[in-house]
């Protein structure tokens, strides 16, 4: 047997051991893959698109690789601390330590290739399935599979000197000890009471505090906080799984009418040891666990925020044109032609606009004709409104201003045509979105509409009214290539800094609706995805640390059935054991990101007025029941370990 | 009265090779009798102990512990019986490493529900017996084999059991605290009639008990009680095992008390 054949059959007969491990890293490499099949994709030929996926993608590999690493280096060094029995009686037959980093050496980079090249294989095999789900994302005409050395190469290269870094560095454990020492295993006891009262107090104190600020937050300060909180969070979390967690179980432990209870006595002993063990792991999982939950929910509720940019957007395409606008009807049959070219069927509701003055408030007010308003009410299916003579209602502005203005009333006169009227109520839902159209319009009756002849203060009779042309199109989401050539206009003229002189405005919600839906959807996709990787490697976190320390926990669990614990009681125990170990992390991961998204709502409230609460109320029951699963999972694998004998 | 009865005990274990552990083995213990059971290495010494620990169960032949027979109970009214009927004492103590000796000695009546106050006065009780009162705060880690294997020992008496097994208990010892483990044993024995069965290497701890038992390859070989005096007691065993052939390493070197 050759050198290389022991560090093969090492790896091949421990397969069930590296089963875990070589999976992870293999999902690893295969969602890496399939990142990097896009981001050299030819065919994406819209520029903005190219530009977006690849920066998204970019900073999605670089994400995974270094959790990549981190993952493979800590559960690398589990493995090899759970072997350092067999490790210490190679060094004693006589192997030499080169010899012995050698053979880690080997046993990594057999395992490195095997995932990496499996990895790639399933990512190759998945990437036109990867494709398909882009494509419908990105709303593309095709993203069909292609063949290039790029993604490859830049896979294997990446994996494979991360593998190089991880089987030259995780050996460093084995390197430091003596013989006797791993020969003895890995397990030692420590002292029990090695944490500081101060210490406990101040995690505990500082994740009160950065609760009590993120719950309490407002638009003014939250950005402040956005920086502040984090890291002292991130503190807080360290010092209560390193100090608090310890300090909390030890009070416990004081009380024996507490402690010394049928199951807790040798639960609550062993979760302390645990706990103590793997503090810092338990710290990085949260941390891991926490960005993975904020991510997805950050990006689910910019989806939430796509869900509802129909309600905020109710018309299909907006046409606004100041009295002096030349290419009016140019414009407007192109429009016209564009939509039948494409065989939508529409309706076009032509406005009038008139401003005047409002005495109530010395503003200017725009007006609308109740005949208009029913007229486009009908088209969209919304309610009609009947005014009299002397009656008026506001129009709304924003989703807000449907309730500030549903019980104001205000006796006022339009001051240039001296036309009394009483504004009451408000129409019950958004017509024109909020960026088209001023904050003040109200609807007036026909008749009071026809008495408005004198122009706006100051202005010419031209300048004092506009025309508006709202188009209803059924089929909204087709619209995105109706008026390109209008929008490339507006965007030209915008970027010139020449917007005030520009005649007329035009905006198409289905264009706008298919970028940003295409963004964030892709956003969500690659951050479900590198959020996935994540909760594997946090969950394989626990998992190796439970295997390196099964032997002892087996031992322990033989020695109580000798005394006399029954097959339920171990179950009971088992439970209170994995418990804490499991859903701790997770509950703490659970409360940053509930608090977060509490931060992240105020913003949300300013910037487009969605509620995340929904999305958000599913995002964490959503990884609860991952967990759950997971949780059962690795209890049965646990308890069919500790009780073979 | 007997407390337990051998009938024709054999264990085969299956597999690869088939190995018969115990042979059509018979003998009884009775209430309050302190047996050591003698034999070289594989003469099924651990095998015996594991059956009347009920962890194991025999081929053939049957087995009467108080009254009753582990083949015909349930996992968990075995479970419950170990935990009521019997006390185990270990050759490397098998303390939990996590609790201190306080938790470790209540750790039985813990699993059965006891009311804290009668754990707490249990503890009191045995503490003082067994010298354990200047330790109960401190961790296995941090006390002597001795103190761990009086641990041990109390952690085997604090739930009353009828019936204690000792696998080698002054295997990891000096003689100094074998000595104090073997008298504390005869002590319990004497005072409070509780049977001890103690599987041995060491002719001098054999010579604490009221009858030596030797097996040789899983069979009966003979039996020897004890007389008045220990030395000529300890003389007899060592004939008997210059008899029993095994190893000249199973014979330790002779250290008179």
């Amino acid at each position: 047997m050759t050198f290389r054949q022991f560090a093969y059959r090492n790896v091949i007969r421990n397969r069930r051991i590296y089963a875990a491990f070589f999976m992870a890293s293999m999902f690893s490499v295969m969602v890496f893959f399939m990142y990097s099949m896009l981001l050299f994709h030819p065919k994406i030929e819209d520029e903005f698109l190219r530009e977006f996926a690849a920066s998204g993608m970019i900073v999605a590999e670089i994400i995974l690789y270094i959790f990549t690493l981190f993952f493979l280096f800590y559960s690398m060094s589990a493995f090899l601390q759970a072997r350092s029995k067999e490790f210490g009686l190679l060094l004693q037959l006589g192997m030499e330590k080169k010899q012995l980093n050698q053979l880690i050496f080997l046993e990594t980079m057999l395992i490195g290739a095997v995932s990496v090249a499996t990895g790639i294989f399933f990512g190759y095999a998945f990437s036109k399935f990867f494709f398909m789900i882009v494509r419908e994302l990105l709303q593309l005409e095709s993203l069909p599979l292609y063949v290039s050395f790029k993604p490859f190469a830049l896979t294997v290269g990446a994996f494979f000197s991360l593998f190089v870094i991880i089987a030259m560095t995780s050996v460093v454990f084995i390197r430091e000890q003596k013989i006797i020492e791993l020969i003895r295993g890995y397990w030692k006891t420590d002292e029990l009471q090695n944490y500081s009262t101060v210490k406990a107090y101040l995690g505990i104190g500082m994740l009160l505090f950065a609760y009590g600020a993120a719950a309490f937050t407002s638009m003014n300060v939250v950005l402040a906080l956005a920086i502040v909180l984090p890291p002292l969070a991130a503190f807080g979390t360290y010092f209560f799984f390193t100090h608090s967690v310890l300090f909390l179980l030890h009070q416990i432990r004081k009380r024996k009418s507490l402690y010394w209870q049928p199951y807790r006595l040798i639960a609550i002993s062993e979760v302390a040891v645990k706990l103590r063990e793997n503090a810092r792991m338990y710290f990085i999982v949260t941390i891991v666990s926490t960005v993975a939950f904020l991510s997805v929910g950050t990006l689910t509720s910019l989806s939430s925020y796509t869900g509802q940019f129909r309600q905020l957007n109710p018309l299909s395409l907006i046409y606004s044109s100041e009295m002096t606008n030349p290419y009016e009807s140019d414009h407007i049959s192109s429009l016209r032609k564009e939509l039948e070219e494409q065989g939508l069927s529409y309706t076009l509701v032509p406005f009038l606009i008139k401003q005047q003055t409002s005495s109530f408030s010395q503003n200017s007010v725009d007006v609308l004709r109740e005949s208009d308003v029913n007229s486009l009410a009908i088209a969209l299916g919304s309610p009609l409104i009947e005014l009299e003579t002397g009656e008026a209602m506001f129009i709304p502005y924003s989703e807000e201003s449907v309730e500030s203005l549903t019980n104001k009333e205000i006796q006022t006169v339009l001051e240039e045509s001296n036309v009394p009227i009483q504004i009451r109520g408000v129409y019950p839902q958004m017509l024109f979105p909020s960026m088209i159209i001023g904050s003040n319009i109200i609807a007036i009756s026909d008749e009071d509409y026809q008495l408005i002849d004198e122009p706006f203060n100051g202005k010419t009779k031209e300048d004092s009214s506009y025309k508006f042309f709202a188009f209803h199109v059924a089929e909204w989401e087709r619209t995105k290539s109706i008026g390109l050539e209008i929008d490339s206009q507006v965007t030209d003229t915008i970027y010139d800094g020449g917007f005030a002189n520009l005649p007329f405005y035009f905006e198409n919600p289905g264009l706008n609706y298919s970028v940003i839906r295409a963004t964030f959807s892709l956003l969500l996709f690659t951050g479900l995805m590198v959020a996935a990787v994540l909760l594997l490697a946090a969950g394989s976190f626990v998992y190796f640390k439970l295997y390196t320390g099964l032997e002892r926990d087996k031992r322990q669990f033989d020695l109580l059935k000798r005394m006399g614990l029954t097959d339920q009681e171990l179950i009971k125990i088992v439970n209170r054991q994995l418990i804490p170990q499991f859903f701790l992390p997770w509950g703490i991961a659970m409360l940053h990101s509930a608090f977060s998204f509490l931060s992240l709502q105020v913003i949300w409230r300013n910037l487009a007025e969605v509620s995340i609460l929904s999305e958000m109320i599913l995002v964490l029951v959503g990884f609860t029941f991952i967990q759950v699963i997971y949780y059962f999972l690795i209890r049965w694998r646990y308890i069919a370990h500790v009780r073979a004998s | 009265m007997t407390i337990l009865k051998m009938a024709e005990v054999t264990k085969v274990y299956e597999g690869k090779v088939t190995h018969r552990a115990i042979n059509q083995l018979s003998f009884e213990v009775n209430k309050g009798e302190f047996v050591a059971v003698m034999g070289p290495s594989g003469s099924g010494k651990t095998t015996l102990l594991n059956l009347i620990s009920t962890i194991d169960s025999a081929t053939s032949g049957t087995i009467t512990i108080d009254g009753q027979r582990p083949e015909e109970m349930t996992k968990t009214e075995l479970a419950l019986f170990r935990r009521r009927q019997l006390g185990f004492v270990f050759q490397d103590f098998n303390l939990l490493q996590m609790l201190t000796v306080e938790e470790n000695l209540v750790l039985p009546l813990t699993l059965d529900g006891i009311p804290i106050d009668e754990m707490k006065r249990r503890i009191k009780e045995l503490a003082k017996k067994l010298d354990l009162d200047q330790i109960l705060e401190k961790r296995p880690n941090e006390i002597s084999g001795g103190q761990a294997q009086r641990t041990a020992i109390g952690r085997a008496l604090i739930h009353k059991p009828n019936f204690i097994l000792a696998d080698e208990p002054t295997g990891n010892l000096d003689s100094k605290a074998s000595r104090d483990v073997l008298e504390l044993l005869a002590k319990v024995n004497q005072e409070q009639k509780t049977t001890i069965l103690m599987v041995t290497h060491d002719p001098i701890a054999a010579s604490y008990c009221d009858r030596v038992i030797f097996i040789k390859d899983g069979e009966f070989f003979n039996e020897i009680y004890s007389d008045d005096r220990r030395q000529t007691f300890f003389q007899r065993i060592l004939n008997v095992l210059s008899l029993l052939g095994g190893n000249v390493n199973d014979l330790s070197t002779i250290r008179l008390p």
